[in-house]
């Protein structure tokens, strides 16, 4: 009698321990063996830097044999939701990029290294002063500056624009009016934009309901759109005590003619696209499906990649302000709870200093933030033939500051669906703009 | 007497060696949460801050912004929505199931797969049948409908992959519902004269009763609790259209970082589920009959 | 009468075809993509068959950074355990609630039975919270333990079923001297294999289907399952639609194919543990 229990206990012992060894197999295959190099988590969002990382990190291997880098990519759709709970849980990487709006909740909850006290000054020297601003917070720098986006621009599809009778130059400088008086994008737009039967937007038959051409991307972009409309109509994001104040008259006015462009105009895809996934846009101008995208050099090796039709890049709209255009950093900020601190702050100085940035700028992945770099990013264009003066030369007339504060994600949370509804059309511009203004601003107060 | 003490104590001691892990596992997994999310529901948490004391600030904003009260509309109208749609089409199904006609078990066992199947997978599966510009659907009705991005179409559709995934599981409790019924009652029926309506409305679905009351209960409770799909199709959007109160506590707690509302949410879901369970149970105790099998 | 029966017939096939169309069309839509190549799914109707056939979009999810055969692993071993677990501990209680004399019996089994009524959304939180402070959160454990030890659902079932085992065999064996571990291996585990299968079929399908638990409590490609792998692949790849759909027939047909061989067992255990 007591054989068959036993046997069955065995069993049972036998199947849990072939499982736990399992596990330990599972775990044992990515934790540091002793005697070896110290593994190094950086975490990024951002395919095309991460490529150009691993080079950068296989150099710092070769004078640091006793680190290991492991780049780690975590999809920006899921990127802060992940990092919030590995922090929490103390799982969280060694360095890990933050951008503006994000950093400021971790820094106040000490999760991230003080990079003025964690860093030598002669290592903090060369940086690019605007992101080192945006990354400022009670007088210390929570992260080592990494990407310095200058403004954004708008790529253009050679080979639709001539098929509709234009040239570059003639998309080079449009202007945007909310009353309509000087406006002369929406005309270029029209002429940019086709239905299914062919028809332009300008042409009497045309059917809006079924595009086969987008002329625009409108939809609800925070860097690329909405920041620049609302700058470049003399509206402001947030006022100086980084309050919500984008409702007001300018801004509804610039939403509105976003809105419109959509739904009114009919020359940009529709909400229904955009607001569910922000990666539509780019992948229509890719397919050769869209005339103008507007977006910024964080596009650059993607659109370089992915296109094979002509293209370039020309200055964003004009606004009854001028041209004005959000500019924002990335920084690399080192977790404060880090297991090998010694190591991870050789990984960041490598990463701020001028050898360590020198291959985000050569690839070409994206425009670094440290000022030693940055030739070599526009030597690399520049090689490959393209003018990327219209990103920079827009900040000659001013800039458009991103999202600052420690309350972002909150807020943004709370705005977004209002947002939605209003590029979907199914809310006044003015009524869901002050809606969303005023359920960001309740999420600071809380 | 001793005895008979003695073997007390042994069986009591038997009793309690046999229930101490599942009862490691109620107290540590089920009990115990349930007192946390109490205590979090008046505190402030955002994940990586310290944990402090608020009161009642937490039931404050929850219950005066709207966002929550949302969200119990949408689940509600999502309840309506399912509930009595599959309990129909499952009812009919199993009434044509039922007439022992070649082929029956292979029907079955069709419509029963999609429940079997992760929830998640599928809603993956029909974001892209229903996708605007690439989808199946749209594709083979050649016609741009905007399924899940129009706030009027996107809780309807989440409801019908919702549906469209438990009607089998409903049909096969009918089924059994149906063979129980025994033969005599329905041929006496038949001898009295009834028709296929007669006997359908008047001897089929008295007699169903109870089967109609589980299935009843049960879907409307899973209904409540809905996650997988809204996550995989619509994320709660458009415009907080299908922001059903499980993917509001989720969002709330894991993208917000507002985890104190979570929290709150989280104990009104429970106080409302055990509410209607024991509403429910009364109502079982009241109206039906006899016995189950 | 003849004809009408005829057509009546004809009739209910039709609308039974209908529905197994309606049923079976996703599924087959979704296999059919995941063997396509991108520039066929661009190009040609949902509906065309594969050509040319590629295995490619399984290559790159078994073999690529999304590491899919590590979350099948991961999930086939939570699934076992928790399986295991859950079996050990629901049997252990369910005999002592069905046919042990102790103080206390009436008032545990009621608390038991009223934890069905916790839905599982409300526990996310907390036990998040608390794998949090114990350290666990991201780690293999984490998708185990809180399932492990005790089904109060599998308790009920189980302790109906051993209500219906006669006493006697029970006397029986104890006059042979067994005890009581004896007593459930010889003689009430032997006769309750089918509530056994039964609970085994709906652990499994249960576990392997689940997401937001695992969702919230693990982060990056360690310890991911096969559903928060799929949920992730669909974020990262939007658009994507022929790697997705290899993803969603990876975590459906493993299912599938189970369910196709156990089909008898399978609904007759959706039946008996849903009328609990």
């Amino acid at each position: 009698m007591a054989k068959r229990s036993t046997i069955i206990a065995a069993g049972a012992a036998a199947v849990l321990l072939v499982i736990v060894g399992a596990v330990a197999a599972l775990n044992f295959s990515d934790s540091d063996a002793p005697g070896e190099a110290t593994h190094v988590t950086v975490r990024l969002w951002d395919e095309p830097v991460a490529a150009a990382y691993e080079k950068s990190f296989a150099a710092f291997e070769e004078d640091n044999p006793d680190i290991q880098v492991d780049v780690e990519i975590v999809p920006w759709d899921d990127y802060f939701e992940k990092l919030r709970t590995d922090v929490a849980g103390d799982g969280a990487p060694d360095v890990f990029w933050v951008d503006g709006g994000s950093y400021p909740a971790y820094a106040d909850a000490g999760a991230l290294l003080n990079i003025t006290t964690a860093l030598s000054a002669d290592a903090q020297a060369g940086w690019s002063p605007a992101v080192t601003a945006q990354y400022t917070r009670d007088a210390a720098l929570w992260g080592v500056p990494q990407l310095a986006d200058p403004g954004i621009a708008v790529y253009y599809n050679a080979d639709l624009l001539d098929d509709a009778g234009l040239t570059p130059a003639d998309v080079s400088a449009l202007t945007w009016d909310p009353t309509g008086e000087t406006d002369t994008l929406i005309g270029v737009l029209q002429k940019l934009t086709k239905d299914y039967n062919g028809n332009t937007a300008d042409s009497a038959e045309f059917d809006g309901s079924n595009l086969s051409q987008y002329g625009y991307n409108a939809g609800y972009d925070l860097q690329a759109m909405v920041l620049n409309y609302l700058a470049s109509n003399g509206a402001h994001f947030q006022d100086d005590t980084n309050q919500y104040s984008f409702a007001s008259d300018a801004g509804i006015a610039s939403f509105q003619y976003l809105v419109d462009l959509m739904n009114k105009w009919q020359v940009a895809p529709s909400a229904a696209d955009t607001n569910t996934n922000g990666d539509f846009s780019r992948e229509q101008f890719l397919q050769g499906k869209m005339a103008l995208f507007q977006s910024g050099v964080y596009n650059l090796a993607n659109v370089s990649a992915g296109a094979n039709f002509d293209w370039g890049v020309v200055q964003l709209p004009s606004g009854p302000a001028g041209a004005i255009s959000g500019v924002d950093g990335i920084a690399a900020a080192g977790n404060a709870a880090s297991g090998h601190p010694a190591q991870t702050q050789r990984v960041l100085e490598w990463l701020g200093s001028a050898a360590g940035a020198e291959f985000i700028g050569a690839s070409g992945a994206a425009s670094p933030a440290v000022l030693a770099a940055q030739p070599a990013y526009a030597a690399y264009w520049a090689a490959e033939k393209v003018d990327i003066s219209p990103f920079y030369d827009v900040l000659a007339a001013g800039t458009a500051p991103a999202p600052r504060g420690a309350g972002w994600p909150a807020a943004e949370n709370a705005m977004r669906p209002l947002l939605d509804e209003v590029f979907l059309g199914r809310m006044p511009a003015g009524h869901g703009v002050r809606a969303a203004q005023e359920a960001a601003n309740a999420t600071l107060s809380e | 007497m001793r005895s008979r003490g003695g073997l007390r104590r042994r069986s009591a001691i038997t009793g309690y060696a046999l229930l101490a892990p599942s009862l490691f596992g109620v107290v540590c997994f089920l009990l115990l949460p349930v007192l946390v999310v109490l205590w979090l529901s008046f505190q402030s948490w955002d994940l990586i801050g310290p944990i402090t004391f608020v009161g009642l600030d937490n039931y404050r904003s929850v219950l005066s912004d709207g966002v929550f009260g949302n969200s119990l509309l949408v689940t509600l109208v999502f309840v309506l929505l399912v509930v009595p749609i599959q309990t129909l089409i499952g009812l009919g199904a199993a009434t044509l199931l039922t007439r022992s006609l070649p082929g029956s078990a292979w029907f079955r066992t069709i419509y029963v797969l999609p429940w079997i199947c992760a929830p998640l997978a599928l809603g993956v599966v029909w974001k892209w049948i229903l996708a605007p510009t690439d989808g199946a659907l749209n594709t083979l009705l050649g016609q741009r409908v905007e399924w899940l991005s129009d706030p009027a179409l996107a809780l309807p559709a989440v409801a019908a992959v919702v549906i469209w995934t438990n009607v089998g599981y409903v049909t096969l409790f009918f089924m059994a519902g149906l063979l129980n019924i025994p033969g005599q009652i329905l041929e006496a029926a038949r001898i009295d004269g009834a028709g296929a309506a007669k006997m359908f409305w008047h001897i089929k679905l008295p007699l169903l009763r109870p089967t109609m009351f589980f299935v009843l209960v049960t879907t409307v409770i899973s209904a409540f609790q809905v996650f997988d799909q809204v996550y995989a199709l619509t994320q709660g959007g458009p415009a907080r259209s299908t922001d059903v109160v499980a993917a509001r506590i989720y969002y709330e707690a894991f993208d917000a970082f507002d985890l104190g509302r979570a929290a709150v949410m989280a104990v009104i879901l429970l106080v409302v589920l055990v509410v209607i369970t024991l509403a429910q149970q009364l109502y079982f105790r009241r109206r039906v009959t006899y016995e189950m099998d | 009468m003849k004809w009408t029966n005829f057509s009546k017939t004809a009739a209910i096939y039709l609308v039974l075809l209908l529905g197994a169309l309606l049923t079976l069309g996703p599924f087959l839509l979704s296999i059919l993509t995941a063997f396509k190549t991108r520039e066929q799914f661009a190009q040609q109707s949902a509906l065309s068959w594969p050509d040319p056939f590629t295995l490619e979009n399984f290559a790159l999810l078994l073999n690529g950074p999304a590491q899919f055969g590590r979350a099948i692993v991961i999930t086939v071993l939570a699934a076992i355990l928790i399986l295991v677990g859950q079996l050990i501990c629901s049997i252990l209680a369910a005999y002592a609630f069905a046919r042990v004399d102790f103080p206390g019996r009436q008032v545990l089994f009621w608390v038991y039975l009223s934890t069905l009524m916790i839905p599982p959304v409300v526990l996310v939180v907390p036990l998040y919270l608390m794998m949090t402070e114990a350290g666990l959160r991201n780690s293999f454990w984490s998708l185990v333990l809180p399932f492990a030890f005790a089904s109060p659902y599998a308790i009920f079932l189980l302790r109906e079923y051993f209500r219906g085992i006669p006493q006697e065999l029970i006397d029986a064996a104890r006059l042979d001297g067994a005890n009581t571990l004896d007593v459930l291996v010889e003689i009430v585990v032997p006769l309750s294999r089918p509530i056994i299968a039964t609970l085994t079929l709906i652990t499994i399908v249960s576990h392997w289907n689940s997401f937001m638990w695992p969702l919230v409590v693990t982060t990056g490609t360690e310890w991911r399952v096969v559903t928060v792998a799929t949920a992730s692949l669909q974020s990262q790849f939007n658009g994507n639609w022929t790697l997705v759909m290899a993803a969603t027939t990876l975590a459906l047909v493993p299912l599938l194919v189970l369910f196709l061989m156990f089909q008898r067992s399978f609904v007759r255990s959706i039946t008996i543990a849903g009328s609990a």
